[in-house]
């Protein structure tokens, strides 16, 4: 059984543990342990400092549920005590469809909750997600006061048997990085993919989860969780965008304290690669495109627009399309909603769903611009590289081989010591590879890179804008989107059909060009 | 216990008896106009039946803005720079130092409705309140236009982004508004024998509004899907639009503190707040301009608009009338 544990270092690994003898919370660092084993209350109380373990494993408290977990929270703190003000959120990659219309049988909505209690400004102490408060699989993030970060536990079986995955900074070092749960949070953040505005798939202000998605007899549909739930502009704003940026406080707080030395590869991987993404969407439902809607387009499919905003590069414009021509391209490719059960002709509820850059990568991109750790002109210079696609640019990612893996002991002359590197490794590439081109905008000097970048964005947004006149124009956007979600598909987010439309396309790799057109990628 | 008369927004106690009751007067008429058209519309004085609360939400930051998809500091510059761009029954107003760094916000959600009806019952209260709201001493003939008989809501004393804010001032903030798509939503709609439930498709289909503001669609889903539900519907008393608090997660204060303190009720009572500031103490030596949100200063007001949200309370009570088909979209 180790054998086999050791050869899968996915978070799937946790489902192929058979459950614990007893209660209690087991340790299974996946890249450092090769089994799970019991902790023992001095290994709790040394290795683990957030509530859930203080409050509750210290005091041999192994709750089995949710429930019962928020119960024995509640238990153990006195009246105003801040781990007593929870926050619950719903979600579901078919939560827009009533039972009426589907055979729960078949079909997995994936309709979960999201249940934070406690925190400050700086977001809460514990995240719980669960399907159901009386059963079945509990993951929680809980913020440790003492090592910092979050520590990531779950549920193995039932009866309080509980393990302990690791702790945010594992996600960021060796041997446990991209393992187990770092595989999907691979910075040790808590994951929100549908972060922003519309937030499709979440119960917000612009569109209801209603109780049609449960059967009369469904304990949620009458549960606190569910009657209560706050919306998803509360879960991005007041939950998971200060838990992001709480803990990226802490990375950088490390660093410039010279507690731990700056990783220039880890680094620089936030901004030329995608270690995970979000999904952006239009704002406009789907089925109002029929009655006349135009439908607007995320900015941030046709370029990293919150990170050009964060170099102070100029932001697209507001891209849109006649509702018509949408509900076109949607009969055009068969568009269709299923999870090969089930299956309804469209797209999902909110238009044109989409991979972009996650936030995580733009607040660590915004701390180390205002810190000083990098600087604007390295930041512009390496998003410019192969700019028109903001996410899966292999050109772009290519970089990160040329950027020096020698730890940096502060950040005075990282930037530059970078950029020397990406200029060397282009002095023996041939013309096109990134490697030259970025060495052609870094060497535009601290003068000249931001007006010639200007002048390259703006002439690419009217090329897009002027694209998206045609119907032929549009679909080749359709095409590509349909391209980027095959690769979110190869991605450990990527945990239900439903999360994404299916089309008639066949898969293929695409990219998008300078001047607006959208072409295979080449090799 | 019925209710036996509406009272004024915000359960505010300035006015005189006689006052109140011509306000309940008004405000039953509106709610009695729009029963007679909408079968599932009703006035909830007077009924003595069982009937449930629904508190429908959104943000007060302009949907339109939003989904227009321009940068986000493009659509708070714009929101902060025009009282009608503020569409979501909710209006702000600033006031920056001399560096131009922000010291308060102050948001309002008082119907003109209100002061309108002061304008014929209450003439002295109603440059009282604007006195006091915009600091200037108001002429009344600043307040009415043809001849004494209509009020002016959007009064040089009361339009400016960046000076007095008194009460809501764009064209479709105020009650009547909101009384009327309360009603108007509770027609049932279908496209092709298909019972519509989403919002921005059911405004579009009822001409309920604007799809792209957030209260529209947010307001017309909740009552429709209560009346698809087998119920008639009106709104709580007191009848108004209703500040929900602000969400400062994620706001950073210079010396840590709770930014959830510098947001202070100034008009309404505890759950039916019609007007409250953002705004740092003097003590305290920062301003708001000061505070960042994910390490961005805050320089608009509708950053702080779109962590505040507004409410209205719709009611409901179950429906003894046959249910009524759905009717297609308008023409």
């Amino acid at each position: 059984m180790a054998d086999e544990l050791l050869a899968d270092e996915t978070c799937r690994v946790f489902s192929k543990l058979s459950q614990p003898q007893e209660p209690g919370v087991q340790r299974f660092i996946v890249g450092e342990d090769r089994s799970p084993r019991l902790m023992t209350t001095a290994e709790i109380a040394q290795d683990l400092s957030d509530p859930f373990a203080a409050l509750l494993l210290l005091n041999g408290v192994f709750p089995s549920t949710a429930q019962e977990l928020l119960d024995a929270l509640d238990a153990a703190t006195g009246e105003g005590d801040r781990l007593r003000e929870q926050r619950s959120f719903m979600l579901g990659e078919g939560s827009q469809l009533p039972v009426r219309e589907v055979d729960t049988d078949s079909t997995n909505r994936g309709l979960r909750f999201l249940i934070a209690r406690g925190g400050g400004n700086d977001g809460p102490d514990l995240i719980i997600s669960a399907s159901h408060p009386f059963e079945g699989l509990v993951e929680l993030m809980a913020w440790d006061m003492v090592h910092q970060g979050f520590n990531f536990y779950r549920t193995l079986g039932d009866g309080g048997r509980w393990v302990w995955a690791g702790n945010s900074r594992h996600a960021l070092q060796q041997p446990t990085r991209g393992k187990g749960p770092f595989e999907s949070h691979p910075s040790g953040n808590l994951i929100m993919k549908e972060l922003k505005f519309p937030w499709v798939h979440w119960h917000s202000f612009k569109v209801h989860i209603s109780a049609a998605v449960f059967e009369e007899a469904d304990v949620p549909r009458e549960h606190q969780w569910f009657l209560d739930k706050s919306g998803a502009e509360t879960c991005e704003t007041d939950v998971v965008m200060p838990s992001i940026v709480r803990w990226t406080n802490v990375r950088f707080e490390r660093v410039l304290s010279g507690a731990v030395t700056i990783d220039p590869v880890l680094l620089i991987e936030h901004v030329v690669t995608c270690p995970t993404v979000n999904l952006a969407s239009s704002g406009t439902e789907s089925a109002a495109a029929k009655l006349g809607s135009s439908i607007d387009l995320p900015p941030g499919f046709f370029v990293d627009a919150d990170a050009m905003e964060a170099v102070g590069l100029p932001e697209p414009p507001a891209f849109a399309v006649p509702g018509e021509m949408y509900a076109s391209s949607l009969e055009t490719f068969g568009f269709h909603m299923t999870d090969g059960s089930f299956s309804q002709p469209g797209d999902t509820h909110f238009a044109f769903v989409v991979p972009e850059r996650a936030f995580e990568d733009i607040e660590v991109l915004r701390q180390a611009i205002a810190r000083g750790v990098i600087s604007p002109r390295l930041a512009a210079a390496l998003l410019m590289v192969d700019f028109p696609n903001p996410v899966f640019s292999r050109k772009r990612a290519k970089l990160l081989a040329s950027v020096p893996s020698v730890p940096a002991s502060d950040p005075d002359g990282l930037s530059e010591a970078i950029a020397a590197s990406i200029l060397a490794a282009s002095e023996e590439s041939p013309d096109g590879t990134p490697e030259r081109d970025f060495a052609a905008r870094w060497n535009l000097g601290d003068d000249g890179w931001r007006e010639s970048f200007s002048l390259e964005l703006n002439d690419y947004y009217t090329a897009v804008e002027s694209r998206l006149g045609s119907q032929q124009g549009f679909n080749d956007f359709v095409r590509l989107a349909e391209s980027r979600r095959h690769h979110v598909r190869d991605l450990p987010i990527f945990e239900s059909r439903l999360l994404f439309p299916e089309t008639n396309l066949d898969r293929q790799d695409l990219v998008m060009s300078p001047n607006g057109t959208v072409t295979e990628a080449a090799g | 216990m019925s209710l036996t008369m509406f009272q004024p927004p915000g359960n505010l106690a300035e006015m005189s008896a006689d006052s109140r009751t011509s306000w309940d007067a008004r405000v039953r008429d509106l709610f009695d106009v729009s029963a007679q058209m909408f079968l599932s519309f009703y006035n909830p004085v007077g009924v003595d039946v069982e009937q449930r609360s629904h508190r429908i939400t959104w943000p007060a930051a302009p949907g339109r803005l939003l989904s227009t998809r321009m940068s986000a500091e493009q659509r708070w510059a714009i929101a902060d720079a025009d009282r009608n761009e503020q569409d979501e029954y909710c209006e702000w107003s600033l006031a920056r130092d001399n560096d131009g760094k922000i010291q308060r916000v102050t948001f309002t959600s008082e119907v003109p409705d209100y002061f309108d009806h002061l304008l014929h019952a209450d003439e002295a209260l109603l440059l009282e309140l604007y006195g006091q709201m915009s600091g200037r001493v108001v002429p009344i003939d600043a307040l009415r236009a043809h001849g004494g008989n209509v009020f002016v809501g959007a009064s040089e004393f009361n339009s400016s982004t960046d000076g007095p804010i008194v009460h809501l001032s764009q064209r479709n903030n105020n009650l009547r508004a909101a009384i009327t798509l309360t009603a108007e939503a509770t027609i049932l709609r279908e496209i092709d024998g298909q019972l519509l439930s989403h919002p921005q498709t059911l405004v579009l289909c009822g001409r309920l509004g604007d799809e792209r503001r957030h209260s529209d669609p947010q307001i017309g889903a909740a009552v429709n899907g209560l009346v698809a539900a087998g119920a008639d519907v009106s709104l709580a008393d007191p009848p108004g639009l209703y500040l929900d608090g602000i969400v400062t997660g994620g706001l950073e204060t210079p010396d840590g503190t709770d930014p959830q303190e510098f947001w202070h009720v100034e008009r309404g009572d505890a759950d039916h707040v019609v007007r409250a500031v953002f705004e740092v103490p003097g003590e305290l030596g920062y301003k708001v301009g000061d505070i960042t949100i994910a390490g961005r200063p805050i320089n608009f007001g509708a950053q702080l608009a779109e962590r505040v949200h507004v409410r209205v309370e719709a009611l409901s009570k179950k429906s003894f009338s046959a249910p009524m088909d759905p009717l297609p979209c308008v023409a």
